[in-house]
């Protein structure tokens, strides 16, 4: 028999805030054990937890760039469990209320992912663990996050990896977030059940905790999904449970559970008052939404007419995306900008890092300053090329590099100069082209073009070689 | 109804040790416990949703730093400390 995946992704993602989501200590990542703290987000009793209302308005936007609805009212939960890593023994969540609900992701095989729902909560601490002994820092303690949850919409391990890269980067795009899953600024856990292909019913899933890279997490399904499928033709059953993944081994392996029933005790945050999100704020954040790179790329595709591979390579990150449609503003043809970027400037962007960070010398008006000209027809290809490399290397413009003379284009005496010395050092040639072959002219040109330097306009050059000719 | 399995669990659940013979008299006393939450419960309240006494709602803080506390101020109450982290010991 055949079995199907099924999966679903719980993501937890770090929000790009100044401060904590109850206490004015910095987010700061790293910093020494323990100095990122304060009363409050190491829960000593008597103090009050006060929201950060920059948290909010991130937990909206991404709602909102992952078609979302957006509450009229949320309110915040305390989650009860002990664990060293929660210094008031619960966290503060969402519960019943959430923020954002109902939205979806399209992934390009025309399937959508169901977003169940977006809540606000506070990070756990760190834990190192040591010889049995636990050493504990609150640095984290109280860092805001979002976690998003999916409906088990996932049949195939691409699909939960197009995902992950989709929600990095909309949440890169939006600023919410910068998404590192090596520093643990985005962690996925995924459920996981198989059932005979075509079948409707759920099957019993488990659950893979705390994935912090997506080749992990395909690994990792894969051995989940390899696992479950063995188990159930050999006559077993599925047992309900959270597993670590070891990224050594590639297996998964049960986790003893924080608590011993998954009871969490959800009740009202007495502490915070109720969130109420108006529809005008909704609209006025809606407004300040960049545009979202599923958006970029089909303005590229259709209205640029930019090949989807490309469009692809531009709208990766935001820092590739602005700087083409800057320097690609007023073109008549924007493919001119994108062939720059996508050919000779990624040629210097070795890593993905490098492209994320899009740290050139050329500014994207100097870019455009070249591709103006290029369109213009006041310089020539090969030229642009050449000047585009030096103004990479330098940061200066075009016109440190392209003389007057080199964009003036050829005068009639001098062309019909060129045009001369060509007819007279390629006499075989000339023979050809008035025997009939057409294509012998070619060479002829070739020999005016150098010696101009590429100045020259191929249409005009053959004009006044056909009229001296005869 | 709360049965002594209910009391058990929560003793579980809180990390809290209940001695056996103590059981059925907490029981007990959580049942009153309940009851009296029902009575709340029971009360008729006109109009939509209650939420708190002030109404208040959109209480935020500014996303600005401030202070910190050092180190040792933080470590000051814990129970156990090594290298500036919380310390705790593995159970015996
Ligand atoms: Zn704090």
């Amino acid at each position: 028999m055949k079995y199907e995946l099924v999966a679903g992704f719980e993501t937890h993602v770090e929000l790009q805030t100044n401060t904590k989501i109850f206490c004015s200590c910095t987010t700061k990542f790293g910093g020494d054990p323990n100095t990122h703290c304060c009363p409050v987000c190491i829960g000593l009793p008597g103090t009050l937890p006060k929201l950060n209302e920059r948290v909010v308005e991130y937990a909206i936007m991404a709602g909102l760039a992952t078609n979302c609805e957006i509450a009229e009212i949320a309110k915040m939960d305390r989650k009860n469990y002990c664990y060293p890593d929660l210094p008031k023994a619960y966290q503060i969540s969402q519960y019943d209320k959430p923020l954002c609900e109902h939205g979806y992701i399209q992934l390009s095989n025309g399937r959508r992912i169901r977003i169940l729902r977006i809540h606000i909560e506070e990070d756990a601490g760190k834990l190192i663990h040591n010889h049995g002994d636990t050493y504990v820092d609150y640095n984290r303690g109280g860092v805001p996050l979002i976690e998003i949850v999916t409906e088990p919409d996932f049949r195939s391990i691409d699909e939960a990896k197009e995902y992950v890269e989709k929600l990095q980067q909309i949440m890169r795009y939006i600023g919410v977030s910068d998404c590192r899953m090596q520093e643990g600024s985005m962690r996925c856990d995924v459920n996981i059940s198989v059932r005979p292909e075509g079948s409707d019913k759920l099957g019993t899933r488990t659950e893979i905790k705390n994935m912090n890279s997506i080749t992990n997490i395909a690994k990792a399904m894969e051995y989940e999904f390899e696992r479950q499928t063995e188990l159930i033709e050999s006559g077993g059953e599925v047992v309900q449970e959270t597993l670590r993944y070891d990224d050594a081994t590639g297996t998964t392996s049960s986790m003893r559970s924080k608590e011993d029933a998954h009871d969490y005790r959800y009740f009202r945050e007495p502490d915070l008052v109720t969130i109420a999100v108006p529809r005008d704020r909704v609209k006025e954040i809606q407004a300040r939404l960049p545009e979202l790179p599923e958006q970029k790329f089909a303005r590229y595709t259709e209205e640029y007419g930019i090949p989807e591979k490309d469009a692809a390579q531009l709208t990766k990150y935001r820092s590739i995306s602005e700087y083409f449609d800057k320097a690609s503003e007023g073109l008549k043809s924007p493919k001119t900008a994108s062939n720059f970027i996508i050919g000779q400037i990624f040629r210097r962007l070795v890593t993905e890092a490098d492209k994320e960070s899009f740290d050139i010398k050329t500014t994207a008006e100097q870019l455009n300053e070249l591709c103006k000209l290029l369109e213009s027809g006041k310089l020539k290809n090969n030229l642009a090329k050449t000047a585009l490399d030096k103004m990479l290397d330098s940061g200066k413009p075009v016109t440190d590099f392209v003389s007057e003379s080199d964009m003036a284009g050829l005068d009639d005496a001098t062309l019909t100069e060129y045009c001369q010395n060509a007819i007279a050092a390629m006499p075989a040639a000339v023979a050809d082209y008035k025997s009939g072959k057409e294509k012998a002219l070619m060479a002829v040109l070739g020999n005016v073009m150098k010696q101009s330097r590429g100045r020259a306009d191929a249409a005009s050059v053959t004009a006044k070689l056909k009229e001296l000719i005869g | 109804m709360v049965t002594r399995e209910d009391i058990e669990n929560i003793a579980l659940l809180s990390k809290l040790f209940v001695d056996e013979k103590d059981l059925d008299s907490l029981t007990e006393e959580m049942q009153k416990i309940v009851a009296f939450a029902d009575t709340i419960n029971n009360v008729e309240v006109s109009t939509g949703e209650f939420d708190n006494i002030n109404n208040l709602s959109n209480v935020f803080r500014a996303d600005e730093v401030g202070e910190s506390l050092p180190v040792e101020e933080i470590l000051k109450n814990a129970p156990e400390q090594a290298e500036d982290h919380f310390l705790v010991r593995k159970r015996a």
